[in-house]
């Protein structure tokens, strides 16, 4: 009889932290990162050399939320590749070198080393190259930080959206929307859990009020209505989730409680 | 997740996302259960319950009684 009444006490205790945990925390933890796919897309039965060529793709791209097909299309003239999210299209390829570093860049490393130290969110903010335009959102953005409690657990990073280096990563996010490639404005996306990114707050959207609400909602208790319909795209990266630090965010908010509600 | 953008004249123009305007409208935070006022017809049927038992109860007994009274005349 003392054993029930202890795995009730259990799974009680498991019911009272799911109640409790934060949005940021609980994606990490819980949501696996959406699969892309690559397609290729040829006329005609491959030849040897094409299949030698897709398997060191298939080999390449093995640890990432990616799976590798084929598909034999007869209105195709040149044989291309095509990178998809769900039924999106986000890139075409013509041959393997434009491939390369397609799952993994060193800032996508640097971003995914932050998430798993227990930081929040990282805030990456996609610069148009106009120097008055991302100053404006970057003043904006560290103002708000400076008087967020949880500014010290948030990682803000730069990106060039004519990065070279990381153009795949840049064009994953210009392709979080479908109209964002014709923006020519700052960009901020909340990128959290396992490398999923928000809709980004962009030009005059960038603001104290929007970016607290951003806060707000990676901070906030983790309800179902979040669970069954969580925003974002995941973005491609390999895939290196095992053992994540306990979220920081935790330690403020116990310090804290008033921050929790 | 719905991806597909409105369209917009300008950027200014354009909408906010959806996570954005749940928030704004706490929509995402853990909503209180809310409260309906029902009508109450608990006093009405115990009202009737009542009623109808006192009067069956009369009834029995009027029959019982008076055909006690019919043997003994």
């Amino acid at each position: 009889m003392k054993q029930v009444y202890f795995k009730i006490l259990v799974i009680a205790g498991f019911l009272s932290l799911a109640c409790t945990t934060r949005v940021s925390e609980w994606v990490l933890l819980n949501a696996l990162p959406n699969q892309y796919t690559l397609v290729f897309f040829h006329n005609g039965p491959p030849g040897e050399n094409i299949k030698k060529q897709n398997q060191e793709i298939t080999d390449r791209i093995k640890n990432a939320n990616i799976r590798f097909k084929t598909a034999d299309r007869k209105d195709i003239k040149e044989p291309y590749y095509g990178l998809y999210y769900e039924d999106r299209l986000f890139s075409k390829f013509s041959n393997p070198a434009e491939m390369k570093d397609l799952t993994t860049s060193p800032l996508r490393e640097k971003v995914a080393a932050e998430l798993m130290g227990g930081k929040i969110c990282v805030m990456l903010y996609l610069k148009t190259g106009i120097r008055e335009k991302d100053d404006r959102g970057m003043q904006t953005l560290k103002k708000s930080l400076d008087a967020s409690p949880f500014g010290g657990i948030i990682t803000v990073v730069e990106l060039s959206r004519n990065s070279t280096e990381e153009a795949h990563f840049a064009n994953m996010l210009l392709n979080v929307e479908d109209d964002l490639k014709t923006i020519r404005e700052p960009m901020l996306f909340g990128v959290f859990g396992k490398f999923k990114a928000l809709e980004p707050l962009l030009g005059k959207g960038i603001t104290e009020e929007n970016i607290s609400l951003m806060i707000d909602y990676l901070t906030a208790e983790c309800s179902c209505l979040i669970k069954d319909d969580l925003p974002g795209t995941d973005i491609l990266f390999t895939d290196k989730w095992d053992n994540p630090r306990p979220a920081l965010l935790n330690k403020i908010i116990d310090d804290n409680p008033l921050l929790g509600e | 997740m719905q991806n597909d953008t409105i369209s917009y004249d300008t950027v200014n123009d354009r909408p906010l996302p959806k996570w954005l305007t749940d928030q704004k409208e706490g929509l995402i935070t853990i909503q209180p259960q809310k409260i309906e006022i029902k009508e109450d017809n608990s006093l009405k049927i115990s009202f009737i319950a009542t009623i109808t038992v006192i009067l069956l109860t009369i009834g029995v007994l009027t029959v019982f009684i008076l055909k006690k009274f019919k043997r003994k005349e």
